[in-house]
């Protein structure tokens, strides 16, 4: 039964030629540095799941935002492990993705035919950023709150668009539970968007262009 | 670039992928090893350092120092040094958008700025030098994050090494590079002693930083946890007026208030009428026409809104009875026969239950402190007489057991009376405090630990 269950999918979907094409790929010797990317995926991933868990118990308002924090840490099965599996995996992927970008940078793999994978790869690094600027407000405690306050500060200080991008940010002249809702919804739907949708052109350009291998004295 | 330099790069990557490896299964493989590993180590930090408790958001509380997450951390350092420059620090968007965006704007072109096809190192210094010194100085600035501008003396060097370290060197060397642009031995020479001098610098800097004295900020996760907070915040701001269990209908000993009638706080009257919010306004705001200060620190009190809501908390749960109590841990553990008190464990405790919130700065005490270990010992009028290790007649245990101290020089006037003023102690503190003193008062509780005196067997 499972046979036939494979060969119906196999002739509407072709495993063959996604085997072919997805993973028997030749690719040059890579080393551990390569790894980084798919590393920086797999967080993404992990991230995406452990925050959905977070979702079913966090309310986005200034009254309730602390506490429901609280109640997952102490009133949820293992929602300290969840949570802190969200908030190291955060700074977990800052550092991955800078990394990689060093890597990308000092083995000189943004050059022809991969530019454009690399202006993907800027857009990738400043959303990985965006993600944690907005996660960070989201618990409502001092650190957040005041962090916020002075960061989005600074975006104040800019000549001409600074007020109004500060109240854009901030959805008021203060932080209220405006700019809470606000950054919510870039945090949980915006931001990940973008994210995804960089990421699978990132994964297509890599495919079609192959790893690069390591430059060697000829290169 | 030309057809033929990309013909030429192709051809290269084509001779690569002749002699390397398969997708699946040879780098796939080692792409899931860097993710399990990952994995298992994120359940590590989640399960073994955790994550900070922080207190609740206080709009209010404008004395709390910012930090913003870590890896902006070096922003703002850089931010902060760049605020020092004489003339162009005033010009504040120089650095909080200039310079950003100038640096996100090369790091973005860097495909088009550096256009040579060379990838191999030895064919790439200058940029490689660029990235090296902008890498070294973010992880430094990073590091410094935390080191203050000015040292608590006043003196300004400490600073001045952080600029230089962060601002003048990096911006120095980069001149250097396109002065030496051709030359890579010269290029390497900058890179290395730019960086070498940097981290030489820094760590002088995170050498002199003054030590940190960690701002403890007590928060409370578990509701034990928060009553016990509330109980002792309530203690030392709330018994003066309210007595030690809300009881107090008429004020005595508060000055201005003398026999002033009150609700007594632990009734239904007023626990039924006020909600957790309005109790929170009440406590913030006082009763300024009925005398009651304001504790919040949005009208010039010194709670926090966490602070509030916990001694509201305890409120509840000890008085009113639609909420039912957790067990509350005893304030300290009881002493077995011929144990010796320790302060961390027995003393600490108490004194902040009972004592501090007439012993602490500002208050009428005989200038006699009682916030930490070093000041009971060694602060108030009577220093010399108030505690004497073995001394059953030192003043501290005469005031607890109701004796009055009257000034030697003139016998017939009090110069210490009892202590608490309002209520005695229970007899097993007063206890934990002869033993304290008669053993010498130790400090932690290894120290009260070697004290231990089993009792000996009767003959
Ligand atoms: C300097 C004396 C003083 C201190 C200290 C003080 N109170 Fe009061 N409190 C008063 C007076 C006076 C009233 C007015 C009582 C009345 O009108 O019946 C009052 C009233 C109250 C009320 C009842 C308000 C009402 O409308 O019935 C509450 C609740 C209360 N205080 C809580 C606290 C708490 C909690 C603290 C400690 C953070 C505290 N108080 C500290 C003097 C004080
Ligand atoms: C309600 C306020 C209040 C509380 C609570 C309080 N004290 Fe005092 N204490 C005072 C005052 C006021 C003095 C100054 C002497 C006097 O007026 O009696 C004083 C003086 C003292 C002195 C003498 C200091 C000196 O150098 O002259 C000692 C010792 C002392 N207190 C111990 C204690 C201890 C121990 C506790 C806690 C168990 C305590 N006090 C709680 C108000 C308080
Ligand atoms: C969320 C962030 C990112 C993800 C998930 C991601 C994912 C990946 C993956 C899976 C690869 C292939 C494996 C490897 O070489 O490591 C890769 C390669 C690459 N990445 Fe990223 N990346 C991210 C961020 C970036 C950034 C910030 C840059 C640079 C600005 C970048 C530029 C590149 C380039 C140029 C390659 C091709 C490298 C080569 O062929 O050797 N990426 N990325």
């Amino acid at each position: 039964m499972w046979k036939n269950i494979y060969l119906w999918l196999d002739e509407r979907l072709g495993f063959d030629s996604l085997y072919a094409n997805l993973l028997d790929r030749p690719e040059p010797k890579t080393t551990w540095w390569n790894t980084l990317g798919s590393a920086s995926m797999f967080l993404f991933i992990l991230q995406g799941l452990t925050g959905i868990f977070l979702t079913v118990y966090y309310t986005p308002s200034p009254d309730h935002a602390y506490d429901s924090i609280q109640y997952i840490m102490e009133g949820v099965a293992f929602g300290w492990l969840i949570r802190g599996i969200h908030h190291w995996g955060a700074t977990l992927m800052v550092i991955l993705v800078f990394i990689h970008m060093l890597r990308v940078f000092f083995t000189a793999s943004f050059k022809f035919p991969r530019e454009l994978t690399w202006l993907i790869g800027i857009g990738l690094f400043l959303a990985t950023l965006g993600m944690g600027f907005t996660g960070y407000l989201l618990p409502w405690n001092q650190k957040a709150y005041w962090a916020t306050t002075v960061g989005t500060q600074i975006a104040g200080t800019v000549p001409f668009l600074g007020e109004f991008t500060l109240k854009v940010l901030r959805g008021g002249p203060e932080l209220s539970a405006l700019t809470l809702q606000r950054f919510f919804a870039a945090h949980i739907w915006i931001i990940p968007a973008v994210l995804a949708a960089l990421m699978g052109l990132h994964l297509y350009l890599i495919i079609k262009h192959g790893e690069s291998h390591s430059p060697t004295k000829e290169d | 670039m030309n057809e033929e330099t990309k013909k030429q790069i192709n051809e290269r990557y084509e001779r690569q992928l002749d002699k390397g490896e398969r997708f699946w299964p040879d780098t796939i493989f080692k792409d899931l090893i860097m993710s399990l590993g990952i994995f298992v180590l994120l359940i590590l930090l989640a399960t073994f350092v955790g994550i900070p408790a922080e207190a609740k958001a206080d709009p209010s509380d404008t004395s709390y120092i910012p930090r913003p997450e870590w890896y902006f951390l070096f922003l703002f350092k850089f931010l902060a040094l760049y605020g020092q420059l004489p003339l162009i620090g005033k010009i504040e968007w120089l650095a909080t958008v200039l310079v950003p965006a100038v640096a996100l704007g090369v790091l973005t072109l860097i495909p088009f700025i550096e256009k040579s096809p060379h990838r191999h190192y030895s064919k790439r210094v200058l940029p490689i030098s660029i990235m090296s010194i902008m890498v070294v100085g973010i992880v430094l600035l990073t590091l410094m994050s935390e080191v203050p501008t000015v040292s608590e003396d006043g003196s300004k060097l400490i600073g001045t090494l952080q600029t230089i370290a962060g601002i003048f060197i990096p911006a120095a060397a980069y001149i250097l590079f396109f002065v030496f642009k051709s030359n890579t031995r010269l290029l390497i020479w900058t890179t290395s002693l730019a960086a070498l001098s940097m981290i030489i610098l820094s760590g002088t800097v995170l050498a002199l930083a003054p030590e940190k004295h960690g701002e403890e900020v007590e928060v409370a996760t578990t509701l034990v946890d928060q009553i016990v907070a509330g109980q002792d915040l309530y203690s030392v701001h709330c018994t003066e007026c309210h007595g030690d269990d809300g009881s107090v209908a008429i004020i005595a000993g508060v000055e201005g208030l003398e026999g002033e009638k009150i609700t007594p706080i632990n009734s239904r009257d007023v626990l039924y009428t006020i909600t957790d919010p309005s109790m929170y306004e009440v406590i913030a705001y006082g009763r300024p026409n009925a005398g009651m200060p304001p504790f919040g620190k949005t009208y010039g009190g010194e709670l926090s809104r966490s602070e509030i809501d916990y001694i509201t908390i305890f409120m509840r749960y000890s008085w009113d009875d639609r909420f039912d109590a957790p067990e509350i841990p005893e304030l300290f553990p009881p002493l077995a026969e011929g144990e010796a008190p320790s302060y961390d464990v027995h003393i600490q405790p108490i004194v902040k239950r009972y004592c501090i919130s007439c012993h602490r700065p500002d208050k009428d005490n005989n200038n006699y402190l009682m916030t930490t270990y070093e000041e009971i010992l060694t602060t108030g009028d009577n220093v010399a007489n108030n505690i004497i290790a073995g001394d059953e007649n030192s003043y501290l245990l005469q005031t607890i057991q109701e004796h009055v101290i009257m000034n030697p020089e003139k016998p017939d006037e009090e110069m210490i009376g009892v202590m608490p003023p309002s209520k005695a102690l229970k007899p097993n503190v007063i206890e934990v405090f002869i033993r304290w003193i008669m053993n010498g008062m130790p400090k932690t509780a290894a120290e009260a630990g070697v004290l231990f005196q089993s009792p000996t067997p009767a003959p």
